[in-house]
């Protein structure tokens, strides 16, 4: 047992009514590696942020050094000896890279009321030289630099002083391989110098793999801490979410049969500059999967079959015959579509629930051509509670949902419209393992009611976990097909994205 | 427990006063009320006279009928400034035709007026300008329209019509104008869509609402609304000059926001928001010259009042380009 540097005694925060920090008592060592994480909203952020002075902490206290630690600002917490490095850009446009690095702290700079850019910029260098990052410019506008130059900059202004704990709030998402080894680099540098840094990640394979010890929170209550060589991605997705999920997030069987039943062609379908004609079939029950880079056209292919691609050739066919040219023709044959662009295109955001819920069947649900309010109400209350969205009320605006709760909203309206064709697109992303788990599950039920799905996604585990059949596109063009095998793994499907 | 905690986020989203929804509802009533305590005070008692009463009914008429297209289309988040115009123009209508049958004139009236709206509706949603700048070019083209045809005078209508001019008959005209709205608005699918448009077209296009098609028709239908409206314009006045309508526009809008309705439309829009909002404008409109006699200073008075009320009530987070 290491010497404990920091130490959170009993910290409480809420918001309003919401208590998004409860009672957490919590040490960190000298000289560890210590990983936070947690569900979205299980208040890893808000802990970080009270400990950093950008929230106000409700009751409880931080001891720093065996110290009580009081910060009111970023710049209070750095002079004590804590710094962070957040999740969005935390740089600011319009200065320059040494500005950013001494934001706060430019006094030493200053003599009689006027900053001595020459020495800021060359003492700023130097820094730069030291970190590895000599490539950066320090008199040079930070605009200059990319998403990831500037994540650089400020690994440099949140650790130049030498501060005793450092936070890194979930900055390797925005990172690429090379970046995430150079951030690595300087988290083990800094363990190395006798100080701690607090991870937080959702990559629990990162966490595992770079951490001493892991803390993990739900509800915004500390499950506990492990040591990160003793546990497996597994274990900690069982503490974060409370419950097994290990078998029943993905669909496990590998041998079910589908139907050779045809319900939608695409034939020739084409869009300049995005898909080249192609073609393919859905069948009745089958979950297809269409993976590739973000940019293969994959998009693009489920707004054609949802009639929402407006300069397309080629043609979107059902068993019927019908063939889909607009987005009311496709509703109203009965496929549904939610977007990756989900807070633009998928829900309307700034409308209630129930007027979202209602929209797509409007038609189905006038009384003589007349909407009562008292329908579409039952209506809405009845999908929403289906789909278990957390609402105050279907009278709710969906601007105020969570992520996982919009997609609820989405996938709730077309249950409502009891769609048999569904196109989802990135139908999980941004949303948490639990409410993940709901919609893999509601897919499955789906299928097996005959329902058929098209899974647009950029995961390569979901397509391997969720498909029938996975169509790999590249280009515009469809560049690998694979039927539902065990033996398939991540490398195939990557093999043929690239 | 991840239920509940979430759960208790969105109650306190909800909970936040100035998003719920009665307070929406009921700040604009709460304004009605307080100027007419404030100008009752002010003037003595003298607005609440029933002469007043009265005077302030007469003139209520025409803003209330044509503010119902204007306020379809700006739920539906588009802007329309050519409504006083074309109240200018279509009362010219209505009083040549009127000299033939008059029945025919308020059908001519209608007519007239839907057209000069498909005549909107076209540039706006086809050559997609923005509808703002639209109606402001339609707004001048159809005065000058008004003004030549007026050139040599004002044009009179029958005096058939102007013997209509009954406070009954205008009174079950204009409420017959507004439960017709009122319908659309809350139960058919148009009302739905109009407010799906305005909250995020683009969403609303994949839910299968025709956002182009729509945003026509309504600038067809608060044409012919506004066409309606000169009927009882010309029962009115019995002669149209160049100046006939003119400001009406504005009134109307400035009516809307008094009311309540967001700027850029949408879910938050109320049918109560026209009724609310074109009472207030006139009772202000008629109150402000008994406690201001310089006309100056009314201008002034109105555009302070005008300001508080838009600060006290705007949506803030609903804000954007108006299209």
């Amino acid at each position: 047992m290491g010497e404990i540097i920091l130490r959170s005694e009993n910290l409480n925060k809420h918001f309003g009514i919401t208590h998004a920090v409860k009672d957490v008592s919590l040490s960190f060592e000298k000289g560890e590696i210590h990983g936070l994480i947690g569900e979205n909203g299980s208040g890893k952020s808000t802990f970080c942020s009270m400990l950093c002075g950008i929230y106000p902490i409700s009751s409880g206290r931080f001891l720093l050094d065996g110290k009580e630690l009081k910060v009111k600002t970023q710049v209070d917490a750095n002079r004590a000896g804590v710094s962070i490095i957040v999740q969005e850009m935390g740089t600011l446009s319009g200065l320059t890279v040494a500005e950013n690095i001494y934001l706060g702290n430019e006094d030493p700079f200053v003599k009689n009321g006027i900053k001595n850019v020459a020495v800021m910029n060359k003492t700023a260098q130097a820094l730069l030289e030291q970190y590895g990052f000599g490539r950066i410019n320090a008199s040079a506008m930070i605009d200059h630099y990319n998403f990831e130059d500037r994540k650089l900059v400020e690994i440099v202004k949140a650790t130049y002083f030498k501060p005793h704990v450092v936070v890194i709030d979930e900055t390797t998402t925005a990172l690429s391989q090379s970046g995430r080894e150079v951030l690595f680099t300087h988290m083990n540098r800094i363990r190395n110098e006798g100080n701690t840094v607090i991870f937080i990640s959702h990559d629990l394979t990162e966490v595992i793999e770079h951490t001493d010890r892991i803390s993990v929170l739900r509800d915004g209550e500390l499950i506990g801490t492990v040591t990160s060589a003793d546990v497996t991605p597994d274990d900690l997705k069982r503490l974060m979410v409370g419950r097994e999920l290990g078998s029943r997030y993905y669909r496990t069987d590998y041998d079910e049969p589908v139907s050779s039943e045809v319900v939608l062609s695409v034939e020739n379908l084409a869009v300049s500059g995005e898909v080249d004609h192609i073609s393919f079939e859905l069948h009745k029950g089958e979950i297809l999967g269409i993976g590739g880079l973000s940019e293969c056209g994959m998009h693009e292919v489920g707004k054609a079959v949802f009639g929402a691609s407006f300069h397309r050739s080629g043609t979107v066919r059902l068993s019927s015959g019908v063939h889909i040219n607009s987005i009311p023709c496709a509703i109203r044959h009965s496929i549904a579509y939610a977007s990756k662009d989900r807070d633009n295109e998928s829900v309307v955001i700034s409308d209630t629930i129930r007027d979202n819920i209602c929209l797509p069947s409007v038609d189905e649900l006038r009384t003589k051509r007349v909407l009562l309010k008292k329908r579409l109400d039952r209506f809405a209350q009845n999908h929403a509670e289906q789909m278990s969205v957390v609402m105050t009320g279907i009278g709710q605006y969906v601007a105020d949902l969570s992520g996982g709760n919009k997609q609820k909203v989405v996938l709730a309206r077309w249950l409502g419209k009891d769609s048999d064709i569904l196109v989802l697109d990135s139908p999980t992303r941004g949303i948490d393992v639990k409410v993940k788990a709901d919609i893999y599950a509601l897919m499955r039920e789906l299928s097996k009611k005959g329902k058929s799905i098209i899974m647009i996604s950029e995961e390569i585990q979901e397509l391997l976990g969720m498909s029938d059949r996975i169509l790999i596109m590249k280009d515009g063009k469809i560049n690998g097909e694979y039927r539902r095998n065990p033996a398939l793994g991540e490398e195939d499907l990557i093999a043929k994205m690239v | 427990m991840a239920e509940q905690i979430k759960e208790e986020k969105n109650v306190r989203g909800a909970l936040r006063f100035d998003q719920k929804p009665w307070v929406r509802e009921l700040l604009p009533l709460l304004g009605l009320l307080l100027i007419v305590v404030i100008f009752s005070f002010l003037t003595g008692g003298k607005i609440i006279q029933p002469k007043n009463l009265q005077l302030i009914l007469s003139q209520l008429y025409v803003p209330l009928i044509a503010a119902m297209g204007v306020f379809m289309i700006m739920t539906a988040g588009g802007l329309d400034f050519s409504q006083g115009s074309i109240l200018g123009l279509t009362s010219i209508i209505i009083c040549w035709v009127s000299q033939y049958h008059i029945l025919l004139a308020v059908v001519a009236g209608i007519f007239a007026g839907a057209l000069m709206g498909a005549f909107n509706g076209l540039f706006h949603v086809k050559f997609k300008i923005a509808s703002f700048i639209v109606t402001i070019c339609t707004m001048y083209l159809f005065r000058g329209l008004c003004q030549f045809i007026t050139t040599d005078g004002p044009i009179a209508a029958t005096v058939a019509v102007v013997a209509l001019n009954k406070t009954w008959l205008k009174i079950l005209l204009t409420g017959v104008v507004i439960l017709i709205g009122f319908f659309v608005f809350r139960f058919t699918r148009l009302g739905m869509d109009l407010r799906a448009i305005g909250a995020g077209e683009t969403a609303a296009r994949y839910s299968g609402c025709r956002p182009e098609l729509t945003k026509f028709l309504i600038y067809v239908a608060a044409g012919a609304i506004t066409g309606f409206a000169s009927f009882i314009n010309v029962m009115k006045v019995g002669s149209i000059t160049g100046t006939a309508g003119s400001q009406l526009e504005t009134q109307i809008l400035i009516a809307l926001v008094l009311g309540g309705l967001p700027i850029s439309g949408g879910a938050k829009a109320s049918f109560s928001n026209i009724l609310i909002g074109t009472l207030t404008y006139s009772i202000l409109e008629k109150s402000l010259p008994m406690v201001f006699p310089v006309s100056a200073t009314q201008q002034l008075v109105k555009g302070i009042i005008f300001l508080c009320v838009v600060a006290l009530t705007i949506d803030r987070k609903s804000l954007r380009v108006i299209k």
